[in-house]
């Protein structure tokens, strides 16, 4: 338990019949983080995590789980919602978590009344006795959700997990991830949506084609991957924009985007939007969205896609 | 161990709570019962009327022959001289008797006579009182010779002294069993391993596996599987035993007395040592097959794609039922050993030998022995596909692609 990584991945590799689904993979998580595994589809998320869970083996590499032997850890102390959703069913809900939770390990008795007492959270209390065939998809997964929970474990590993649900639902899981967040809990998730990564994570990775492509802090990643971008609106004249700084001037949404040259400082635009006599509204240093971060790393050995400063 | 728990008590309870099971379990036996209780009840219905007969006898001296061989059938006869027939006629009409029957010389030389009826009797009827006709004849023609025309008609008896070697065959009551045993032994084994491919299945194509996998191992996913499901199987066995056994003690004599003729069916009963080889070899069976179907399953992705792999475990299982009347007519033939030897066979037919007593200890021991061994192989083989199959989706593997798991696995 020295080990402050909740999640170790070292180089771990996995090639399919033709092709690498995951190439030379290096990861840590630490432990209490809320971790973001991003990428398009097909980059080889999916597989990771899989080889996270131990239902693919590595054909090379290492996976290390919460500082011990994976195949131990994982049952009692790890969570999954696995991207392809699925339970019985012909079965009862209350029933098929009880069985859930027991083949982790967790008495009948305490998962049955864990159980009850998600249900009951997750609005789900009246369906408790209903066939899993009577719920609707939102309901199935929130179903599935709980099910991940109810051992407790130390880990949570979710993929995908936002898709299917509609917006309050979404922000229902979100509040409850931050919960166990606070709690100590380690959570890693996937996603293709960036932001909703964004709203959640505070580290990521970033894949594509089977490679990872960035990783680190969110925070950090988003101060280096600053391009030197400022956001104005104001009222009065405007020639004060132009200047050895700004490469160009873009309509950005309800602001006007200056793109200034690498390693320009804005502050010497600032000045002379003061001294023209503009009143002001906004200036400020745009942060990069994690979707143009992505697509700027991905597309060096992807298809030339539009490299837009802001959509 | 929590887990594999888990997992054998939901493949049972979800199994024995469902409508099919309880139908299958309770109702077939049931069906079976009433389906051949009800022709004997209708058949020997005893309404005084109908069981009333009149005899008009024509010849003059056969009469008093055939009453006599139709109160021994369990009829009540009236006689009555030609004279009569109108008034009978009349009697027959309103119902106040069954019919009458008009015998003559012809009776006596070809056991031919005509029955008045209101409504066409049943076969069972016409045949009774055909065989107290011709039983008349003959009486008639051959008293004071000494014959008993009872024991000629009722088939005679053949005593057999067996010099080396058992019998077979299916006129042994011991083989007859055996033989419906290997049948029950087939369809239940069938049944049940071909449950357990489709639970395989269902979790495969339900996405489910995942979520279970990553909470115990695939050899702890089928090896819950395979004990849940054969523990539906004993519970349905040991329902229809106690079921056939209550019926046997509380029915039995009942019939017994209502129909003695039935007396020589009941010698071929199972005893006890039926029952012990039947769970033996039940067990053997069940657990080959079904871990070889828990295989094909984690092969396949759809019930269509399953039919058609299953097919080489099909052949395993049909060769036996195919061979199983040529092992019980010479069951102590070299052929009939060594298929029976055969642990895929045995469960079908060294059960039959070994139940009809012409397998040796040795052989049924030997046969057990290579049983579990093959049990072990199997469960071996089949772990490993299921272990990489089960998460396969796409096309289902070649047999090059197998042998490749295997060795991966």
């Amino acid at each position: 338990m020295t080990d402050g990584y909740a999640v170790r991945l070292e180089g771990v590799t996995k090639r399919f019949s033709g092709h690498t689904a995951v190439d030379h993979l290096d990861l840590e998580i630490p432990r209490g983080s809320i971790y973001g595994l991003l990428g398009p589809n097909g980059s080889g998320k999916t597989t990771s995590i899989r080889m996270i869970m131990g239902i693919l083996l590595p054909d090379e590499g290492r996976v290390t789980l919460l500082g011990d032997d994976p195949a131990q850890t994982r049952r009692a102390k790890v969570g999954y919602l696995p991207e392809e959703r699925g339970l019985y069913k012909k079965m009862r809900v209350l029933e098929l978590l009880v069985f859930l939770a027991e083949i982790r390990g967790v008495p009948r008795k305490v998962g049955r009344g864990r159980a009850g007492d998600w249900l009951d959270r997750l609005d789900l209390g009246g369906w408790a006795d209903r066939r899993l065939e009577d719920l609707s998809k939102g309901m199935q997964q929130k179903v599935q959700f709980i099910s991940t929970v109810l051992h407790e474990p130390e880990l949570l590993v979710l993929d995908e997990p936002f898709t299917g649900l509609d917006p309050i639902n979404q922000d229902v899981l979100k509040a409850i991830v931050l919960e166990f967040q606070d709690s100590g809990m380690t959570i890693l998730f996937s996603t293709h949506l960036m932001d909703q990564a964004e709203r959640l994570c505070e580290r990521v990775c970033l894949i594509s084609r089977a490679r990872r492509v960035l990783d680190g802090d969110l925070k950090e990643i988003k101060q280096r991957e600053r391009t030197g971008v400022v956001a104005v609106s104001f009222e009065g004249p405007a020639d004060w924009l132009a200047g050895p700084e700004v490469m160009r001037q873009e309509a950005g949404p309800g602001a006007i985007h200056l793109v200034l040259r690498e390693g320009a400082d804005p502050t010497g635009i600032l000045r002379r939007g003061v001294a023209s006599g503009a009143a002001i509204h906004r200036f400020e240093v745009v942060e990069p969205r994690l979707h143009e971060i992505f697509l700027r790393h991905a597309s060096a050995d992807m298809p030339p896609v539009p490299a837009t400063v802001s959509r | 161990m929590r887990s594999v728990w888990a997992v054998i008590r939901r493949e049972y309870l979800q199994r024995v709570r469902s409508r099919w099971f309880v139908f299958a379990t309770v109702g077939v036996p049931l069906l079976l019962v009433v389906a051949t209780a009800v022709p004997v009840v209708l058949a020997s219905r005893n309404e005084a009327a109908e069981r009333t007969i009149v005899v008009l006898d024509r010849s003059g001296d056969i009469g008093s022959w055939v009453a006599r061989a139709l109160e021994k059938g369990g009829y009540v006869v009236e006689p009555a001289t030609p004279i009569d027939e109108e008034r009978v006629r009349r009697r027959v009409e309103s119902g106040e008797v069954g019919g009458y029957l008009v015998v003559d010389r012809e009776s006596l030389v070809a056991g031919h006579a005509k029955l008045v009826v209101n409504e066409s009797p049943s076969a069972f009827r016409q045949l009774g009182i055909r065989q107290a006709v011709i039983q008349a004849a003959l009486e008639f023609q051959l008293v004071g010779t000494g014959t008993d025309v009872d024991q000629i008609l009722s088939g005679g008896s053949l005593e057999i002294e067996r010099i080396a070697g058992s019998g077979g065959g299916m006129n042994d009551p011991a083989f007859a069993a055996a033989y419906a045993g290997s049948f029950v032994l087939y369809m239940v084994i069938l049944l049940y391993a071909v449950a357990v491919m489709r639970s395989v299945l269902e979790e495969k194509t339900n996405r489910i596996v995942e979520v279970i996998l990553s909470s115990l191992s695939p050899w702890q996913l089928m090896l819950g599987k395979i004990l849940g499901v054969g523990a539906v199987g004993l519970t349905q066995l040991a329902v229809w035993v106690v079921v056939g056994g209550a019926l046997m003690v509380l029915g039995l004599p009942a019939l017994l007395a209502a129909r003695p003729e039935l007396t020589a069916i009941t010698s071929g009963l199972p005893g006890p040592s039926f029952f012990v080889y039947f769970l033996i070899f039940f067990l053997g069976g069940y657990f080959i097959f079904s871990a070889l179907y828990a295989a094909v399953g984690a092969m396949c992705n759809s019930d269509e794609e399953a039919q058609q792999a299953q097919f080489p475990v099909m052949i395993l299982i049909f060769v036996p039922v195919v061979a199983l009347v040529g092992v019980i007519e010479s069951p102590n033939s070299t052929l009939s050993v060594v298929l029976s030897l055969i642990p895929f066979f045995s469960p079908f037919l060294m059960f039959a030998r070994a139940v009809g007593g012409a397998a040796p200890f040795w052989q049924v021991a030997l046969s057990i022995v290579l049983m579990v061994l093959t049990l072990l192989g199997v469960a071996w083989v089949a772990g490993r596909i299921y272990r990489v199959g089960i998460l396969m989706t796409g096309k289902r593997p070649t047999v090059t692609e197998l042998l490749r798991w295997l060795r991966q696995a």
